[in-house]
């Protein structure tokens, strides 16, 4: 809820107001305009002019009418101080010709942009203006005052402390020099004026403090005389207005030393004459001023009067001096615990209206409940040893070794693989580290772990005792003879050599990757043949020449030059017409083969006879005849395939620039 | 005691470890930070082990124990239950249960007393549970949410619930359990208490992330440090204070 109106744009005097929007006119719109153009056009101009002006006031008045806080709409303390302070029918009144004058304006404009529209010359039209803005501008002269109200009401307003209505509040209120103001100064940070005179606080005056984590404000408010309502100054009717409104606690001082001016009995007086006003809210007396005067020095009257009120009504008396400070906090304590305790039970009232709260209350309250068991405690664990832990200190030269610390001495996190097996609870420390198996042959051993394992395997060894003690295994039956050994041995030999001469087979027998040739595809020696032959008991000439020859033929010219006579003699040809002879020659001995005729005469590959080739070559013609004849590209023809022309596709091509050159 | 830790980056404390008043569980993590934590806390009063349970660092969340007993899941490995027979008390029976419900420490809360489980768990587990962990055992939900063993934090001296856990809920639960309950959070405002938080009867570890007010709830409420036992209930002082400022 709004509490401040400190945001009120300033409310401009009637003068600045037409110097505004007739400036703003002139400056906004067009000013030229000449009797030769078409009427249409001039009467637009000055409908144009009249409406903008409207437009301007309008817009104005209504920002001063949005600014101000409408009295309906505020919480009823604001509207009660606002009347007290302004006269909330001047206020209204102000708000209502501002309102008028807008209406009338708008009333001016709509009648004059109709006259203009008849208007038959620029003189016309132009005199229709003048006459509008000039009952505009007269509208707003009568304006004058209610303008000068509202500035000073704004200016008031943005003055006036921010007082929530609603929030837990102390309102300190009681006749003039008391020393409400002492006691607002003792409890907040507030700096509220301190004089020794009556009516040194004229309006409301607002501190705040902390008590139980919660923010209270207290409020100061100016002196109350007793005297009836109607004859009470603006003022007083402040503290009055603060004292109806607000939902807060009361603390009305008193001065019994009477250095105030003011009787004992005339502010019990005033008690009772404001007792109205404190219907359901918490009140106290504050008595001020102890240090000069204490509640049990009072004359027995007052004292009687004092407590006839503290017994009537549900009123608490509290004792403070604000001069020594003493009682001051015990009796912000009191009304603070006594107002939080109202509040609470109001809220958990108005929340609870069924037996269990629900909705944001129920959650609060759920969360801050503690469920209490209604049997005895659960019995504890605690170890001895926690009582004397002492704490770990990271800076102790002496501290104890952590896991982190073996971590980063062996090189840290990811390097340092901590020792699983170390903490083990073994019967025995040295075997924490034994190796067992998870895995023995194929087997898991947690499968076979035995509970019994430990009373089976003494059953076991106290048989074999036994057996040992009656003598079963001194019998020789398992001893075996020496023929026995020997034989042993023999077979054992038999077996590693039979095992050898496989493995030999197999190694021999083994390609080792090689590829599998057939023994006839192999290359044989000329001297391996002759020899076969010889061994079988042939002749052998006939076939070493034939092969002889074969081979010659191939390689019957070595390769290498034969040397000249002197290594260091220039190559010169000694006859040009020789050596130019022998270039052109051909070769003496003709290749091996000869693919034309090759085959044909031993019939081992392709065509088997001469008519068969030409046969063939026949059929070959045959068929490329057509393409012969149509002068065909064939298969064979010299083909260049299309290609881009140098120029299409050398040439500056940039960053993005796909186009040639 | 309340102390402030993290796993590897993450609050969740009470799904990476296990406390007892006998011994502590510790995954096996990256580095050993958070397992000296434990450490230097505990020093030497009781074991702490490091171990992975089926293979996993999920350890807070699969197993359940107490002072007498650790219950493992049917998912545990022979090696690891070895591992953590070798290094527990042998006063701490161990025991593997074939139970659909596997984690173990999401469905079953318990302190030395009682165990509030999973109204799903089978008869026989319940059966186990009571032999092993010798504690009355009880099928309760905690704010209308299955997983008891996520939303609360138990040990024999206070307990802590689901932040939305009903007034009537936490009496009828403090009433079963025998132990003062309130309703709160860990690791700044998290509902799952049972997971972001371990505690045994002299120590709790909570995420990083726990804010001063509810560190002092779980001080106050499961009497750790100066609160001592028979200290304060939680937020008892302040309660106008609240209710004032938050309604």
């Amino acid at each position: 809820m709004k509490t401040t109106w400190k945001d009120i744009a300033p409310v401009p005097t009637h003068q600045e107001f037409l110097d505004i929007v007739l400036s703003r006119t002139q400056r906004q719109l067009p000013t030229q305009i000449r009797a030769g153009f078409k009427i249409s056009r001039i009467r637009g101009f000055y409908t144009r002019k009249v409406k903008y002006t409207q437009e301007t006031f309008c817009e104005k008045f209504q920002h001063i009418l949005d600014g101000f806080p409408r009295l309906v709409d505020i919480h009823p303390f604001h509207k009660d101080l606002m009347n007290t302070l302004y006269d909330a029918d001047h206020f209204r009144i102000a708000l209502g010709q501002v309102s008028t004058a807008k209406h009338l304006i708008e009333t001016v404009s709509r009648d004059y942009v109709r006259l203009i529209k008849y208007a038959q010359s620029l003189f016309q039209c132009k005199q229709l203006k003048k006459a509008a803005l000039g009952r505009m501008a007269t509208i707003t002269r009568r304006l004058k005052d209610p303008l000068v109200y509202l500035e000073q009401v704004r200016q008031h307003l943005g003055r006036l402390p921010s007082i929530d209505p609603n929030t837990r509040t102390l309102l300190i209120c009681g006749y003039p020099n008391v020393g409400k103001s002492s006691f607002l100064r003792n409890i907040t940070r507030a700096d509220v004026d301190v004089q020794p005179y009556a009516f040194t606080t004229k309006s409301l005056f607002v501190g705040h403090f902390d008590y139980k984590y919660l923010r209270f404000q207290a409020i100061d408010t100016p002196g109350i005389l007793d005297h009836p309502l109607e004859e009470m100054n603006t003022i007083e009717m402040q503290s009055i207005t603060a004292v109806a409104h607000l939902r807060s606690a009361i603390l009305y001082f008193m001065d019994l030393s009477e250095q105030c001016g003011y009787s004992v009995g005339d502010q019990i007086k005033l008690f009772h004459s404001i007792k109205p006003l404190f219907a359901n809210k918490i009140v106290f007396i504050v008595v001020n001023k102890i240090d000069v005067r204490r509640p049990e020095d009072l004359e027995p009257e007052y004292q009687e009067q004092l407590n006839e009120i503290l017994k009537a009504e549900d009123v608490e008396m509290l004792q403070t001096s604000c001069t020594t400070t003493e009682g001051v906090s015990a009796v912000k304590n009191a009304a603070c615990d006594k107002l939080l305790a109202e509040r609470v039970a109001q809220k958990l009232k108005s929340g609870s209206a069924s037996a269990t709260p629900s909705g944001r209350l129920g959650d609060v309250l759920s969360r801050i409940h503690v469920a209490q068991p209604m049997g005895g405690v659960r019995e504890t664990f605690i170890p001895e040893a926690v009582k004397n832990l002492t704490k770990y200190d990271k800076n102790d030269p002496n501290r104890r070794k952590l896991e982190r610390d073996l971590e980063e001495e062996n090189g840290g996190a990811g390097v340092y693989s901590f020792d699983m097996q170390r903490d083990y609870d073994l019967a025995d420390k040295d075997w924490n580290h034994d190796k067992i198996p998870e895995v023995w042959n194929g087997k898991n051993i947690y499968d076979f772990v035995d509970p019994d394992i430990e009373t089976k395997l003494a059953a076991l060894e106290e048989e074999e005792e036994k057996l040992e003690a009656d003598g079963y295994y001194d019998s020789d039956e398992s001893v075996e003879d020496a023929e026995d050994a020997d034989n042993r041995m023999k077979a054992d030999l038999i077996r590693e050599k039979r095992v050898l001469m496989r493995n030999d087979a197999k190694m021999r027998k083994s390609l080792k990757n090689r590829a599998q040739i057939p023994r006839s595809a192999k290359a044989k020696k000329l001297s391996e043949m002759t020899r076969g032959l010889d061994s079988a008991g042939y002749d052998n000439d006939a076939a070493g020449s034939r092969v002889r020859k074969q081979t010659q033929a191939r390689s019957s010219r070595p390769i290498t030059r034969e040397p000249t006579a002197d290594a260091d003699a220039m190559d010169v040809d000694d006859n040009p017409h020789k050596a130019l002879a022998r270039a052109k020659s051909r070769a003496r001995n003709h290749p091996v083969t000869d693919r034309l005729n090759d085959g044909i005469t031993n019939g081992s590959h392709g065509v088997t006879s001469f008519t068969n080739r030409d046969k063939a070559e026949r059929m070959l013609k045959l068929g490329q005849k057509k393409m012969q004849r149509q002068a065909r590209a064939g298969e064979a023809d010299r083909h260049t395939t299309a290609s881009l022309a140098k120029h299409l596709f050398s040439g500056k091509r940039g960053m993005g620039k796909t186009d040639r050159r | 005691m309340a102390v402030r830790a993290q796993f590897e980056n993450s609050n969740e404390v009470g799904v990476f470890s296990c406390l007892t008043n006998a011994y502590a569980i510790v995954a096996v993590g990256g580095s050993e930070n958070f397992y000296s934590v434990f450490e230097s806390e505990l020093q030497d009063v009781i074991p702490i082990c490091h171990a992975t349970i089926a293979g996993t660092r999920i350890v807070g969340r699969l197993v359940v124990g107490n002072r007498k007993g650790l219950l493992v899941p049917t998912t545990t490995t022979d090696q690891e239950l070895q591992h953590l027979r070798n290094t527990l008390p042998d006063t701490v029976k161990i025991q593997r249960i074939e139970e659909r419900l596997s984690a173990l420490g999401n469905v079953i809360c318990c302190n030395d007393h009682v165990a509030i489980v999973h109204p799903d768990l089978e008869r026989e587990t319940e059966e186990i549970i009571a032999d092993v962990l010798g504690v009355e055992v009880f099928r309760q939900t905690v704010a209308d949410n299955v997983l008891t063993g996520s939303y609360m934090a138990l040990s024999n001296q206070g307990g802590i619930v689901h932040p939305k856990t009903s007034i009537r809920d936490q009496d009828e639960l403090s009433s079963l359990l025998q132990v003062p309950l309130v309703a709160g959070s860990v690791n700044r405002g998290s509902a799952v208490v049972g997971a972001g938080m371990v505690v045994n009867d002299w120590l709790a570890i909570t995420g990083l992330d726990t804010t001063a007010t509810e560190l002092s709830v779980v001080e106050s409420v499961f009497r750790l440090g100066e609160m001592g036992p028979g200290g304060a209930g939680a937020a008892g002082v302040n309660k106008d204070s609240i209710v004032e400022s938050f309604y």
